[in-house]
């Protein structure tokens, strides 16, 4: 992101050595002090610093069954995302973590299927396998008597109808196949007294669950890379590509294309601040492309209507896409897309699988992070500090209708394939973990 | 005139005369300089060289001025300052030519004589405009050392002000022209003549011709140039230049010199207050009761046509909020909203086009003002205007557009790049900014004139309207 500039770049490598020398607790607090403070900000140091906390966590924190593992990842999750609710990025992760975790739980039960029957629950351990969130609750509703438990999530009551009595589970339980649809609910739920004091188990679940959260920190450093791989397929020689206050994703895909093609670049420049030096903005890349032999134009207008009918295609560095297919990005984006389209030029949005999140937003403002006032307008400017309310927006949504391409790691898709995407990436369940853990102390 | 027309002749025969010395060598090709320095001799005094004739003088002017860089070259110090002189005269010379072509091709901004550039082009050759918007005009600016003699000394300031943005929006430019035009007719001598020992102060037509023949071409055509050259002209003062030629060739052939200027000086007056001071007036008053209470008006950057609306509503006791988004590159809203709080206003102040939209759901309605209106409808304003008015369309918000109909031209433009103008200092692959961009009629819900609230598609009718009356 173009908001990571080397000094956030330096706090999150300090974070992450100071990860090794900290106790869990303390890592985890310094992360959400980092995010709170914004020092760690931009999608992809968000969803490393995620990343290596949730490894942290699974490596390092007490748990001695699958779901004492999943709460305490929710948890610590869910103190991250309140932290900074606008980074979609975080709330993905946890929930690639949970989903991962469901899956390596689901699949080691099916191999031991055999042990685990013959391991007799004591009958306080025995929850109705329904859901996870109500075992939780009730295991919430015991330690905090006072506290109301949450409402369940609505797709809960799909599985209610399969709540047999404890016995009768039981006896299924000992024979997968007969459950005909193996859903992870049933598996992670009925897995509680599966994993309980086999230490092996756990450390085969624990060193398993730590490689899939290495591919994930792999896969969000590869994504550049991927991404850029089909800048080839979407630049044509003598396109005049408008970029808007290119991300490194961005900047990498440009380049790509620039081994290959001749072409013009448009940088549309993020607005000049008050107390910095903006002329050093860009300036390596702008290099970069002139050494390829590509002209670089940087544009100095906020809204770019007078240039959409030279533009061919608009390339945007998303920090999120929600659900829906909207996009969030740097603030005066949703602008330039809607000019784009005006004119006929094409959107293409470039994203990690990472940033695209199963949320959508119930109200398109929710999503905007507004910044400091005092980037553009001085304190010391009395009559304007009294007189005037100052909005600076730092990212805002894209209306899904003018994004005509996404571009992943995974390749290049359309709107109506966004759901897939998700579906493949995570768990329904664990689609609103933040909210249905929301009441937990 | 006269007191000019003897000083530069001896200047420019003295350095014709060295040239003349140390080309005698070079021989026949050297022999068109002699009539040439004895035309530019007596140039003051003869103005009523046919084109013809202009451009044959030039060209001999050329060549001997091309002679004169030879010869300078390896003896530079001797004739250097003479040398600089009769350059000047000679660049000074193609220019005159310039208006003329200009005036008979039409009144239009856009053909810039080429004159100017090239005597401008060695200096600024740095710069470059990146190739795909080479085509759009640019303030070049010109030194005013190179400016044509004939330039008036208030046409020579306001064209500095109008290459350096001092005066930029265009009914503010149109005005200050207009006034400057009125300088060049103005009767009483001012004292500057004492001062200046080249002053151009008042215009006396010559003998032998009358004011509605030699003016136009003579007088006042240098003028246009050289504000062209500062500053493309913009589509007001097109108007205007139009209107005013007309009324300097309507003037009868018979009447005294003086009693043309002050006609002249009349008419001039009264156009400003018709279609500018008036105009304003109706303008801002339609524009301010417009306004309900308890609306929420988005604007763009500044206008000080909207300004004036707002402080007008404030001032009648409606009770409005403003929200402001401003040009992020060039950040004239903040005194507009400084203006606005202190009328008691509350203005939320957007320093860019970030949450546009969040900030369009929350107004009611859109007030812009418009730099001109092509007669398709489109409106032509700051750049950025259309993505507001754009964003506004799509959420079914109203977008009033503020307009004299000065600046309603009979032109048609489709898109941002027909016609534009690239910001003189940000011009470079490096920094590039347009001024302007062009919003279609879509967008637009209405259009404020003197003349009333109209849609954008009714611009040609009252182009039409406007040449009846």
């Amino acid at each position: 992101m173009p908001s990571v500039s080397t000094g956030h770049a330096l706090d999150l490598e300090k974070f992450l050595k100071s990860l090794k020398g900290q106790p869990l607790e303390a890592s985890v607090n310094s992360l959400i002090s980092l995010l709170k403070r914004r020092q760690i900000k931009g999608s992809e140091p968000c969803a490393v610093a995620t990343a290596h906390i949730l490894l942290q966590v699974v490596a390092r924190s007490k748990w001695h069954d699958v779901d004492s593992l999943l709460i305490n990842v929710s948890r610590t999750g869910r103190k991250l995302v309140d932290a900074q609710p606008n980074e979609l990025v975080i709330g993905n992760i946890v929930r690639r973590v949970l989903g991962l975790i469901r899956d390596e739980a689901s699949e080691d039960r099916g191999d031991t299927a055999d042990e685990s029957a013959s391991d007799a629950p004591t009958p306080t351990d025995i929850v109705p396998p329904a859901s996870i969130s109500q075992q939780w609750s009730s295991k919430r509703f015991d330690s905090a008597n006072s506290v109301a438990p949450p409402p369940r999530p609505p797709i809960v009551s799909s599985y209610s109808s399969i709540n047999p009595p404890k016995s009768l589970f039981h006896l299924l339980s000992t024979s997968p196949p007969a459950d005909g649809d193996v859903s992870p609910f049933r598996n992670s739920g009925s897995s509680t007294p599966t994993w309980r004091g086999n230490s092996g188990q756990i450390h085969a679940l624990r060193s398993e669950v730590i490689d899939g959260i290495e591919e994930i920190k792999d896969e969000i450093s590869q994504v550049d890379d991927q991404i850029a791989a089909s800048a080839e397929v979407q630049i044509h020689p003598g396109d005049l590509v408008l970029v808007h206050q290119p991300s490194t994703t961005v900047e990498r895909f440009i380049l790509r294309a620039a081994q290959k093609r001749k072409f013009t670049v448009l940088i549309a420049m993020a607005p000049p601040r008050r107390h910095s030096a903006e002329t050093t903005q860009h300036t390596t890349f702008r290099k970069k492309l002139s050494a390829a032999g590509i002209t670089v134009v940087n544009v100095m207008n906020g809204g770019l209507m007078a240039y959409m009918s030279r533009v061919n295609k608009v390339i945007i560095g998303a920090r999120a896409i929600v659900a829906t297919g909207g996009v969030v990005a740097d603030a005066g984006s949703a602008a330039i897309a809607r000019a784009a389209k005006e004119q006929g030029a094409a959107v293409v949005v470039l994203s990690g699988v990472y940033k695209l999140s199963p949320e959508s937003p119930f109200d398109e403002s929710s999503l905007i992070e507004w910044g400091d006032s005092s980037t553009f307008v001085s304190f010391a400017d009395g009559p304007l500090v009294c007189g005037a309310e100052i909005r600076t927006a730092l990212t805002e949504l894209i209306p899904p209708e003018l994004v005509d391409t996404y571009i992943t790691n995974l390749g290049t898709h359309s709107r109506d394939h966004l759901s897939s995407l998700i579906s493949d990436h995570y768990k329904r369940e664990d689609a609103d973990f933040h909210i249905w853990e929301g009441a937990l102390p | 005139m006269a007191a000019e027309a003897g000083q530069p002749a001896p200047k420019s025969e003295a350095p014709a005369e060295k040239k003349d010395q140390g080309d005698q060598k070079k021989g026949a090709k050297d022999q068109s300089k002699a009539p040439a320095a004895v035309v530019a001799a007596s140039e003051g005094g003869e103005k009523k060289l046919s084109n013809a004739e202009l451009k044959k003088k030039a060209k001999e002017e050329k060549a001997a001025r091309r002679a004169a860089a030879k010869v300078t070259q390896p003896q530079p110090p001797a004739s250097a300052p003479g040398q600089g002189d009769s350059a000047k005269g000679g660049k000074s010379k193609p220019k005159q030519d310039g208006p003329q072509a200009g005036a008979q091709h039409g009144k239009t901004p856009a053909p810039r004589s080429a004159a100017p550039m090239t005597a401008a082009a060695p200096k600024e050759a740095k710069p470059s405009v990146p190739e795909c918007f080479s085509h759009l005009a640019m303030a070049k600016g010109v030194n005013l050392t190179h400016a044509d003699k004939d330039v008036h000394p208030a046409v020579l300031l306001l064209g500095q002000q109008m290459s350096t943005m001092a005066i930029s929006d265009s009914t503010t430019r149109l005005e200050a022209t207009l006034l400057a035009f009125k300088k060049l007719l103005s009767l009483e001598h001012t004292s500057n003549k004492r001062l200046q020992n080249q002053v151009i102060d008042s215009y006396t037509t010559p003998h032998g011709t009358t004011l509605s023949r030699h003016f136009t071409s003579h007088v006042l055509n240098p003028q246009i140039v050289y504000l062209t050259a500062c500053r493309p002209m913009c589509f007001s003062m097109g108007n205007a230049i139009r209107w005013l030629k007309l009324q300097i060739s309507k003037i009868d052939i018979d009447m005294a010199d003086s009693d043309a200027k002050k006609l002249l000086c009349e008419a001039i007056d009264s156009f400003i207050h018709e279609r500018i001071t008036l105009a304003d007036l109706v303008i801002v008053n339609t524009a301010a009761d417009m306004i309900a209470q308890d609306d929420v008006i988005l604007t763009y950057a500044h206008h000080h046509l909207v300004e004036r609306a707002l402080l007008k509503a404030k001032a009648s006791g409606k009770r409005f909020k403003v929200i402001l988004v401003d040009d992020p590159f060039e950040r004239v809203g903040l005194d507009h909203v400084k203006k606005l709080a202190a009328a008691g206003i509350p203005v939320a102040y957007s320093p860019d086009f970030g949450a546009l939209r969040t900030n369009l759901q929350e107004s009611t309605t859109v007030l812009v003002a418009a730099e001109a209106m092509f007669s398709n409808g489109a409106m032509y304003a700051r750049a950025g205007t259309c993505d507001v008015a754009t964003a506004a369309f799509d959420l079914g918000m109203r977008v009033t557009s503020l307009c004299e109909t000065i600046n309603f031209t009979e032109r048609v433009s489709i898109d941002s790049l027909t016609y534009n103008e690239i910001d003189p200092e940000r011009n470079t692959d490096e920094e590039f900014r347009l001024l302007f961009d062009t919003t279609r009629d879509k967008s637009i819900s209405a259009v404020v004139t003197e003349l009333g609230i109209c849609s954008a598609k009714s611009v040609p009718a009252i182009l039409r309207k406007l040449e009846e009356l």
